[in-house]
C-alpha cells in the first residue's frame, strides 16, 4: 500500500465539509438528543445496557456506517470524472485502488466513533478502560462490512444515482439494521430480516460485554457472510469494469 | 539495421493493431514505428481512430489484434516504469482537490516523480497550485492536465487533442512550453484534427482516416503538398486539358477540377485556350486532399 497516496486522499476526505458534517457531526448531535429525549438518559433499556451507553453505541455505529458510504460514493464520483483513467496511467493497480479506498474508509469511520465515545463518557458513560477499548475496537471493526458496502456501490452506481443509492442504504442498514428501533419491538417478521443484516450484528457484539444472551457466533457468522459476499461482488465487478 | 532492430530500438512500434467496436472497425489494421526524440502528430478528423489508437498504446484498451511496444515493452509495463505518460482529452480532473494536491497524488503513486512544483512550474501554473480544479477554465484545466502527465517524468508524452478547449492565444503558449520540453529529446506523439499545429510543432506527421493511416511523411513533405490550389471550373467543350502548373485532371462533363502546383499559370492558360470557362474557383488544398497529393495514393 502507497502511504503516502493514502495520507494524501485522507487530506481530501477529511477536508470535505459533507464527510465533516455527515459522519463527524451529525452522530454526536443525534446522540445528545436523543439523551435529551430520554430525560437525560438516567435510566436503564429492559437489556440492563444504561439508556445513556446505549445510545451512544447506537449512535456511533450509524456514524460508522456514514463515513465508510460516502468514501464509496466517491469512487462512483470519481469514475464519473475520470479520474480513474488518470490513476490507470500511474503504476497503481486495480486492487491498489480498492485497497487503498478501503482503508481510507477505515480511517474515516474512527472520528465520527471516537467523538461519540467522548461525548458519551462526558454525557455519563462509565466503563473501565479494558471494556472502553473493546467497544471502540468493536465498532471500528465492525466498520468492515460497510466499507466493502461502500465500496460495492462506487462501483456500480453512476454518479447521479449515487446519491440515492447511498441514502437507501444507509437507510436499509441504519433503521432496518436497529440504529434507531431496537428489533425487540419489531414483529417477528421485521425481526427476523432485521437480524439478515450486519448492522443488528455489530450492535449485538458492542452490547455483548454488558448483556447476557448475546449470540458471537452467529454475530461472527452473519457478518463474515456478509463481508464475504460483498467482497466477491466488488472484485467481480471490478473486472467487469477493467 | 534491420526492421527488427529499429523496432526494437523505437519508443512506439505498432504492427497489425486492430480495434473493433460492435459495427465500427475504429481501427483497421496500424502499422507505425516512432523513434526516440522524435514529435509526431496523429492527424485526421474525428472519428478517424486517432483516440482509439492513443488508448491502446496507453494499455487504457485491449487491442483485437497486432503487436504494440512501448521502448520494447507492453504498453502497462512501460506506464509502470514511468516511461509513458498522457494527457486525457477529457475529464479527470478531481472536483474537491486544489491543482496541488491532484498533481500530488499522481507524483505519490510514481516511483520516480519530478517535485510537484516544478512540475507545476513547466506548465506554467505555479499561480493555480492552490485553486480547486474545478475553478479553471478550459485551458487551464488542459495545463493541469500536462502537469499530471508531466511528473512520472516520461520518455514518451502522449497527448490527445491537447489544444482542443484553448483560444488562440492559449494554444500558442501551450506549445511554446511543450517546445521547451521537447527540446529536451522527448518523444511526443499528439493526436490533433488542426493542421497547423501538426505543421508547427510536428517532426512528422501520420494521417488517419476511418482506422487506417493513410499518410505519414515529414513536415517539409506536408508544407510542400499544402502549398498548392484546386482549380474548379466548368469548361464547355474541353478535351484532354494539358495546363502548365497542373499536377492532375479529374474530369466530369464539363466540371473540371486541377490539382495545380502553380494555379496562377494554369488560371491564365486555362482562359487562353478557353476564353468561355466560367464558375472559376480555386481553393487552398484541403488537408486530406494535401496528404493524398503527398502521397499519390488515392483510396476514395
Amino acid at each position: 500500500m502507497n502511504t503516502r497516496f493514502l495520507a494524501l486522499e485522507l487530506r481530501r476526505a477529511m477536508r470535505n465539509g459533507r464527510y465533516l458534517i455527515f459522519t463527524v457531526v451529525v452522530p454526536s448531535v443525534m446522540f445528545l438528543l436523543f439523551v435529551s429525549l430520554y430525560g437525560g438518559g438516567e435510566g436503564t433499556f429492559p437489556n440492563g445496557l444504561p439508556v445513556t451507553t446505549s445510545l451512544m453505541m447506537n449512535m456511533a455505529l450509524f456514524g460508522v456506517m456514514a463515513g465508510p458510504l460516502s468514501i464509496g460514493a466517491r469512487i462512483a464520483v470519481e469514475r464519473g470524472l475520470g479520474w480513474q483513467r488518470q490513476l490507470r496511467l500511474t503504476p497503481l493497480t486495480g486492487s491498489g485502488y480498492l485497497f487503498t479506498k478501503g482503508a481510507l474508509s477505515m480511517l474515516v469511520a474512527l472520528p465520527g466513533i471516537l467523538l461519540v465515545c467522548v461525548i458519551g463518557a462526558v454525557e455519563g458513560v462509565r466503563m473501565d478502560v479494558p471494556q472502553w477499548l473493546g467497544v471502540l475496537a468493536t465498532l471500528w471493526l465492525g466498520a468492515i462490512p460497510f466499507v466493502l458496502l461502500g465500496i460495492v456501490i462506487g462501483l456500480i452506481a453512476s454518479p447521479d444515482g449515487m446519491q440515492a443509492i447511498t441514502g437507501l442504504a444507509s437507510m436499509v442498514f441504519g433503521l432496518l439494521g436497529g440504529i434507531w428501533i431496537p428489533a425487540d419491538v419489531a414483529p417477528d417478521w421485521l425481526a427476523t430480516l432485521m437480524k439478515a443484516l450486519p448492522t443488528y450484528w455489530v450492535k449485538q457484539l458492542t452490547q455483548a460485554p454488558f448483556v447476557s444472551g448475546v449470540d458471537v457466533e452467529q454475530a461472527l457468522l452473519v457478518i463474515s457472510l456478509w463481508v464475504a459476499g460483498l467482497s466477491l461482488i466488488a472484485v467481480r465487478r471490478y473486472r467487469a469494469q477493467s | 539495421m534491420t526492421e527488427t532492430a529499429v523496432r526494437a530500438g523505437a519508443a512506439v512500434a505498432l504492427s497489425g493493431l486492430r480495434k473493433r467496436f460492435g459495427e465500427v472497425q475504429a481501427v483497421d489494421g496500424i502499422d507505425l514505428v516512432i523513434s526516440p526524440g522524435e514529435v509526431v502528430a496523429l492527424l485526421g478528423p474525428n472519428g478517424a481512430g486517432k483516440s482509439t489508437t492513443v488508448d491502446m498504446v496507453l494499455g487504457l484498451s485491449t487491442p483485437d489484434g497486432g503487436r504494440i511496444s512501448v521502448f520494447g515493452k507492453a504498453p502497462r509495463e512501460a506506464v509502470v516504469a514511468g516511461q509513458i505518460s498522457a494527457m486525457l482529452q477529457s475529464g479527470a480532473l478531481l472536483d474537491d482537490a486544489t491543482v496541488a494536491e491532484a498533481v500530488g497524488l499522481i507524483a505519490a503513486l510514481h516511483r520516480k516523480p519530478m517535485p510537484v512544483a516544478k512540475a507545476l512550474a513547466q506548465a506554467g501554473i505555479t499561480d493555480l497550485a492552490d485553486r480547486r480544479c474545478t475553478k479553471l477554465s478550459g485551458g487551464q484545466k488542459q495545463r493541469v492536465r500536462f502537469a499530471l502527465a508531466l511528473v512520472c517524468e516520461p520518455d514518451l508524452l502522449v497527448l490527445d487533442e491537447p489544444t482542443v478547449a484553448m483560444d488562440v492565444e492559449t494554444r500558442r503558449a501551450f506549445w511554446q512550453q511543450m517546445r521547451a520540453y521537447t527540446d529536451t529529446g522527448r518523444t511526443v506523439l499528439f493526436a490533433t484534427h488542426y493542421l497547423d499545429e501538426a505543421e508547427e510543432y510536428a517532426d512528422r506527421v501520420v494521417l488517419m482516416r476511418s482506422g487506417r493511416i493513410v499518410a505519414d511523411g515529414s513536415v517539409a513533405q506536408v508544407r510542400a503538398a499544402v502549398s498548392g490550389r484546386t482549380l474548379r471550373a466548368v469548361v464547355p467543350g474541353a478535351l484532354d486539358l494539358e495546363l502548365p502548373g497542373v499536377r492532375s485532371v479529374e474530369q466530369r462533363g464539363d466540371q473540371i477540377t486541377l490539382t495545380c502546383t502553380d494555379s496562377d499559370a494554369a488560371v491564365r492558360a486555362l482562359l487562353a485556350r478557353y476564353p468561355n470557362a466560367h464558375d472559376i474557383e480555386i481553393t487552398a488544398l484541403g488537408l486530406e486532399e494535401a496528404f493524398l497529393t503527398l502521397t499519390g495514393e488515392d483510396n476514395r
